[in-house]
Formats: structure tokens, sequence, C-alpha cells
């Protein structure tokens, strides 16, 4: 299931977007960023920042009001929400927003009857998104009887299935526990590995900043920062306001920064490293 | 957009202050007075003063407009198709085979039309001026039990919410390839599945929790209860019901009694 | 008289097996503040739910064992009657807000059980201030933000003048910024009116900085109960309870396992500093133990 393409080369482009709902509430503020295929990256921000309408630009939801977004070298504004779909798969926060199929197996080959997948194609497709999240097992259940997790779960290998080049996901550990939210986190770094492009839409910033590459972070319909991870955590008042708040190791290392602990320290074992270091330079 | 459940604009106008009893049996009185009417002049005169309490609403410039346009297609509508059906009368100004177009059938159209323009927007007034939560307490207080009151309330104020779900089902399911626009009879009714499956589920999860809040808030208690606003007529509800009250009675009486051709 | 006591308690849903609180004995003394802490599915909205009487009353289940509430026999005592002594909160924030204005949703509660209309007025205007959204009375709950709609929420039960607050992962929909005006809220209302306060979450990463005591759910058992220092000092206990380890946790535990810093438990992100200070200045010498 690897997607073809040079890794690098850029997989979406967003050019100056602006973008006003109906009744005139303007969500995105001259937004440009890119994606590069293969990239794992999470556009961060606050309620009501902005990140999922700018995430509801990949795959054509919503169109620019201003500026251009181009997808797999496809003008949003020019292709459909299905054409799209087959280059772009997109994870909604809600899995009860799009489960209405009476088993698991039919719910993750809905999309690929929507493409005009022949039976004998899409069966094996769907059995290879069912093993990749790990639902094999449930294949006969009914989805809207499974746990929040597994709902996520069924969701998740429904867009799978057409198997895209682009994941976009929206807040995809919400009502999650730490267990299930875990299992899913190493299946998108696993997918990611293989060669998909992650687009992560987040506030959680312990998630953005233990597994994704490159962080954009939002507020009020701009972009604040477009960096990478480290970098994005080297300033703390910038999260703020993006109504972010920095792990607490993070917060940690940055009162340490005098006796050169660096910023970006992210998890425990990575503080504990530096001051390994630390004591044999000292001491 | 401006949909028709939410057409109330917050202001402070005199109509705005009205108890929304004496609104709700003011535009009741109105409507009748422009079927007491019958002559054009009047109908014509009873639809300005509609307009200037409209104007005197204050509604936002965009909700009036949406109302207002509505109401003058079907105003239009009547005046056009009524000489066509109605062929009554002369003199005949035109026959165009099966359909007689006649002078009087034309007024009796556009008088129609104007009926109905007053029928129509004398509504709005109340609309315009009283919020969903006013109007429920006043059906409370005119006697609907609390009971049907509230789910009244509750069916208003989770209707705009339910839409948004409903938008984000759909975009749920276009982003997985679904065409809402291709296919046969059967792959489109699995499509309209596909989003009031959903919806529904998500309505029963809601409507799960919301029973659980509302008895934790001692819904039911006891049998009587007390009302954080209680309506209570003030002299200028006094007068302004007197007024209404005049505005029919005074032509009914003309018209009924006097036989005034009014 | 304690908040809560349970001894033995257990609750099987109807049409299910298992029991979704299996022999729960806990004490809860009047003005803790408390964080329940569980997977989903580990007993944490039944604990909540039993607090006020949802279950059993409301929801098809059984309850055996002695349960009460500010000495109230919750087998006995109705939802109604109950709920001026606990106010609830829900997750979704949406589906709990049902009135048309702010002011209406919090003489909800008091107009139920009859509060005179001065009185009500005078509650709403002291709920919504508590709250942080003074002047907010016309506005539609819908339009608010995730954040205000839960704070209102909590306006709402707190018309009701309870003496205990319980929420079931009231952070649900918050981002970062709202979950810590959330949890201080809850913080000030246990401090200012010695309120008894009950968290359910599912992570304990930033609701155990502000309570005084944690239990430990899985599978309807309680697994630990103690003092957050108590329960961040044991990391192994967060993997068997499936929940996710504060990081300041997990710090701790590496720490002490390579002999760093002076071994005292991290609790906050000051005792973080202090004792990284300390394990970088020492510099190779061992800590006495």
């Amino acid at each position: 299931m690897t997607p073809g393409g040079e890794p690098g080369e850029s997989v979406v482009t967003v050019d100056g977007v602006s973008f006003s709902y109906e009744g005139g509430f303007e969500a995105l503020v001259g937004v440009s960023m890119r994606v590069r295929r293969g990239e794992y990256i999470a556009i961060a921000g606050g309620n009501g920042s902005g990140k999922t309408t700018l995430a509801k630009h990949i795959n054509g939801l919503l169109h620019p009001s201003v500026g251009r977004v181009t997808t797999c070298g496809m003008r949003t504004d020019e292709t459909s929400v299905a054409n799209l779909a087959r280059k772009v798969g997109y994870v909604f926060q809600n899995p009860d927003h799009q489960l209405f199929c009476t088993t698991v197996e039919e719910e993750v080959r809905f999309g690929l009857e929507n493409m005009d997948f022949e039976e004998s194609e899409s069966a094996p497709k769907a059995q290879a998104a069912m093993e990749l999240v790990d639902i094999v097992a449930l294949r006969d259940r009914p989805p809207f009887t499974l746990s929040l997790g597994d709902r996520r779960k069924v969701t998740i290998a429904s867009v799978l299935a057409a198997e895209p080049e682009i994941l976009v996901l929206d807040e995809p550990t919400t009502g999650l526990d730490h267990h299930d939210s875990e299992h899913l986190m190493s299946t998108l770094r696993a997918l990611n590995r293989s060669g998909r492009t992650i687009v992560l839409i987040s506030h959680d910033m312990r998630l953005v900043a233990e597994h994704v590459d490159r962080a954009v972070l939002m507020a009020a319909g701009r972009i604040l920062v477009d960096a990478d991870v480290g970098a994005v955590f080297s300033d703390l008042e910038l999260l703020r306001e993006a109504k972010l708040v920095a792990p607490p190791i993070t917060q940690v290392a940055h009162r340490l920064a005098p006796l050169g602990v660096s910023p970006s320290t992210f998890t425990p074992s990575q503080l504990v490293q530096q001051i390994e270091v630390l004591r044999g330079g000292g001491g | 957009m401006t949909r028709f459940d939410d057409l109330y604009t917050e202001a402070d106008t005199f109509l705005h202050r009205l108890d929304p009893r004496v609104k709700i049996f003011s535009v009741l009185l109105l409507s009748l007075l422009a079927f007491v009417l019958s002559h054009l002049l009047s109908l014509i005169l009873l639809l300005s003063f509609i307009f200037l309490l409209l104007l005197l609403a204050r509604a936002r410039y965009s909700k009036t407009l949406f109302a207002l346009k509505f109401v003058l297609r079907f105003m239009a509508l009547i005046a056009v198709l009524w000489p066509i059906f109605d062929p009554s009368g002369t003199p005949v100004l035109a026959r165009l085979g099966p359909v007689t177009i006649t002078e009087p059938a034309i007024w009796r159209g556009i008088t129609s039309a104007v009926r109905v323009g007053c029928l129509a927007t004398v509504w709005y007034i109340l609309m315009f001026t009283t919020s969903q939560r006013d109007l429920v307490r006043a059906l409370v207080k005119l006697g609907l039990r609390f009971d049907f009151g509230l789910t009244l309330a509750i069916a208003l104020r989770f209707f705009p919410a339910f839409g948004s779900v409903m938008e984000s089902i759909i975009d749920a399911q276009r982003a997985r390839g679904m065409e809402f626009e291709k296919g046969g009879v059967l792959t489109r009714s699995r499509r309209y599945v596909a989003v009031l499956g959903p919806a529904i589920v998500t309505a029963l999860r809601t409507a799960d929790t919301l029973s659980l809040a509302l008895e934790s808030r001692a819904y039911g208690a006891r049998k009587d209860r007390t009302y954080l606003r209680d309506l209570r007529m003030s002299g200028g509800d006094y007068v302004a019901l007197s007024i209404a009250i005049a505005l029919l009675v005074v032509p009914a009486v003309a018209r009924f009694a006097f036989e005034v051709p009014i | 008289m304690p908040a809560i006591q349970m001894s033995n308690v257990s609750v099987v849903y109807k049409g299910s097996k298992e029991s979704a609180l299996d022999q729960i004995t806990l004490e809860v003394e009047e003005g803790e503040m408390l964080l329940l802490l569980g997977r989903n599915n580990s007993g944490k909205s039944t604990f909540c739910r039993l607090l006020n009487g949802l279950v059993p009353h409301s929801i098809p289940s059984t309850l055996t064992g002695a349960a009460a509430v500010f000495g109230k026999d919750i087998s006995r005592g109705k939802v109604a009657s109950l709920s001026t002594s606990v106010g609830m909160v829900f997750q979704e924030p949406e589906s709990q807000l049902f009135c048309m204005s702010a002011e209406e949703e919090i003489a909800f509660g008091p107009e139920n059980i009859a509060v005179p209309r001065a009185e009500i007025v005078s509650r709403v205007e002291w709920a919504l201030d508590i709250v942080g959204l003074r002047g907010y009375n016309s506005r539609s709950p819908a339009s608010l933000s995730g954040g205000e709609m839960q704070r209102l929420a909590i306006a709402a039960a707190l018309s009701m003048h309870p003496r205990m607050m319980v929420l079931d992962e009231p952070a649900y929909a918050l981002d970062p910024v709202g979950r810590e005006e959330l949890y201080s809220l809850l913080r000030r209302l246990k401090e200012r009116f010695g309120m008894t306060v009950i968290i359910a979450e599912h992570g304990a990463e930033e609701a155990i900085q502000f309570c005084d005591r944690v239990v430990v759910l899985a599978k309807g058992r309680v697994l630990a109960d103690g003092s957050p220092r108590d329960i961040l000092s044991d990391e192994t206990l967060f993997d068997f309870a499936g929940v996710s380890a504060p990081q300041l946790s997990r710090l701790s535990s590496i720490m002490r396992r390579r002999s760093l810093g002076t071994g005292s438990s991290i609790h906050t992100i000051d005792d973080a500093v202090r004792e990284v200070q300390d394990a970088i200045s020492t510099g190779g010498q061992e800590v006495p133990r």
C-alpha cells in the first residue's frame, strides 16, 4: 500500500487563502502553507482557531473565498470532492457522523463502492485496511454498538481502504483513553513510515510533541508559526497565544534553560538524557 | 443564512417591550381586519400601516429583505394567476384560447394579493420583535401545558444545531467519495440512509444525555413551579391591546352594521 | 457526616452480566476534591451517576450494598430530591443545555423546586458571577464557546445550591486553556464554599494538579486511593489501570531508577525544576539515600 510519487514533493499547497462562512465570520485570513509527500504534520490551535476550516480546504469540502488550494496537482475548486477523496482520506472528529452500515466490513467498503471499485478489488482492499487498524475481529459487528475507540478505528479503516496518499484526521484521540490513543498513534506512525502523508488536527500538545515532525500553529484564522516541532515549542508565549499549553516536561525544560537544558525537550527520557550529559560536564 | 425560525432581532423598541400575549392577540385582530376590509384602498392603507410597524421593529436589514422577498413573490403570483382562473365579469379584456381575462378579475386579483400580503406581513411584526423564548412563555401562560412548552422550546433550541450536524454528516460522506447526483434509484436511496442513519443515532445520543440532564436538574420534582420571568401586563400593553381591538371593531361595525363600503 | 459513604457497592446494568461497579467501599469527606481516574468503561460514569441517583432510578440497573450521599440513602432518594445536594455536569457541553438563554438555563433547576422568583433572580446573578459569565443573561447557550458552555452547565447546577459537584469528563471538548480555566473554577468552588468536588477523567495530566485525592478505578474496582503525591510516585499503577501517566510522574520514576536527584516525589513543575537542578548540580556524586 505504498503510494507512488517522489518524497519531498509538495502534495498540498495552500496559497493566500481567506475564507468566510455564510454570515460573514472570517475563519481564515491570508493563510499560506504546504505539505510535502511523506510528511507527518499537525495543524494545532485552540477551539475556533480555524484549524478544521483549513483542513476542510485540503479535500475541497470548502473552497477558498480568496486564494487557491492545490492537492496532488489538482485545484480543489475545479475538482469534485469525490475525485479528491481518492487522494485524501478525511477522518471526521465525531465517528457517529459517518457510520451507518449494518456491519463494520460494509462500512469499510462504502468508500470503495462510491469509487466504483469491483467486488474483486474492494474485498482485499477492505481486508488490508481492517488489518492495519486491527479490527478484523469486528468485521461482522454493527459499528454503532462498538466502543468509541473502535468506532474511530472503523472510520479510519473506511478511508484507508481507498489507499489515499494523504490522511487528514480531526482530533482523532478525543474521548479515547490512554490505551486506545497510544494504539491509534502508533498505527498512524506506522502508516507514515510506509510513506503515507499525515495531517493531524489537534490541540493536544503532548501528542504533537511526541509524534509529529512539523506543526502549524493557528489562532484567529491566521498561521502564527509553521516550523519543526522543536522550534514551535521554543516559544511558550506563542503557544499561549494559540490557546495551547506546552507539555509539563517542556515547561520544566524552559525553566532550566539557564543550566543548559534545551527548550525543545518533550519527553521525560529526553530530559533525563540531558541531565546525565550536563552532570558529566559539570562534575 | 436567514431562516424562518430565526427572524428575531434583539432591540429595544416599544414593539419589543410589549407583552408577547398582547402581540399575539393584536396580530390575530389585524389578520381578521384584513378580511373585514374589502376595498383595495383600505387594504393598501392596512398594508402601509403594517409596513410602518415593521419599520419601527428595527429588524436587521437582511432578515427583513429575506422575509419580504418571500411575501412579494407570493403576492405577485396571486395577482397574475387570479385573472387567469377567474373569467367572471365584464368588460372582457382578452381571450387567449380557453382563458378569458376580465377587468374586474384583475382588480380582484390585486385586492387578494394585497390581502394576502397583509395576512403574511402582520405575523412578521410578531416574529421580528418576539424571541422564541417569549413566544413559548406566552403560549404556556395562555394555557399550554408546561411539558409541551418545554418540548417546543427544546425543539426550537436544537433545530439549528441539528442542521449543522446534518451538514457535517453530508460532508463526512462526501469525503468518502459519495456523490448525491449520481446513480439510479437504489444507490440514491442508500445515500439517504448514509445521511439519515448517522443523524438518527446522533439525535438519540443527544436525547439520552438531555433526559439525564433534565432529571439532574429536578425536572418534574413537584407539581407547582415558579418562573424566573413572569409575564405581567403594563399600562402600555393595555393601550396597545385597546388600539388593536378598536382597529378591528370600528371598521367591522361600520361595514356590517352601517354597510359602509370599506 | 461524610459526603459520600459506600460500603460493598455493586451496580449491574440491566441486560449485562458484568458489574459496572464491583464491591466498592469508599468514604469521601465533605470539602474534598477528588479525581476519579480510569479507562473508558472502568466504572467512572456509573460512579458519577450513582451519586445523584440516576443509577439506579433512571438508568435501568440494580444497586447492591449501602450507598449514601450526605447521609441520604441513594437507593431511596429520588434524583430530584438529591439534585439539591448533588450538582451534575456531563461530558458533552451541547446536549446538556436545552434552554434558549443562559439565565433560563440557570433558573431551570430552582424553578422546578419552586424557589421564589426574587430568590431565583439573585441565584442567577450569583451563579453567573462565580463561573465568570457576568452579563451573559440573555445569551443563547448555542452561541457560546465550548468552555463557556461547560461553565454555564456548572452554573446551572450551582443554582440549586448543592454541597457537591460531580463532573463526568467535563474537559472532553475543551482546548488546554479552556481546561485550565475549568479546573481552577472547580478548585475555587471547593476553597470558597467548601464544596465537595468529584471529577472523572481518563487522563491525569492536568486535573491531578488541582485535586486533593485520587481514586483509580479499573473494571469497576478501586485499584488505588491516595494523595496525588502517592499516586504520582507509582508509575506502574498508571500502566496497570491503562490511563496515561502524567509526564512528571514518569520523570520522577526514571530519575529514581537512575538515582538522580534527591528521590523525593515530583508533583508540580516547581518540584521538577528543583529536582533536576539538584541532579545537575550534584554532578557525578552519588546522592545518599
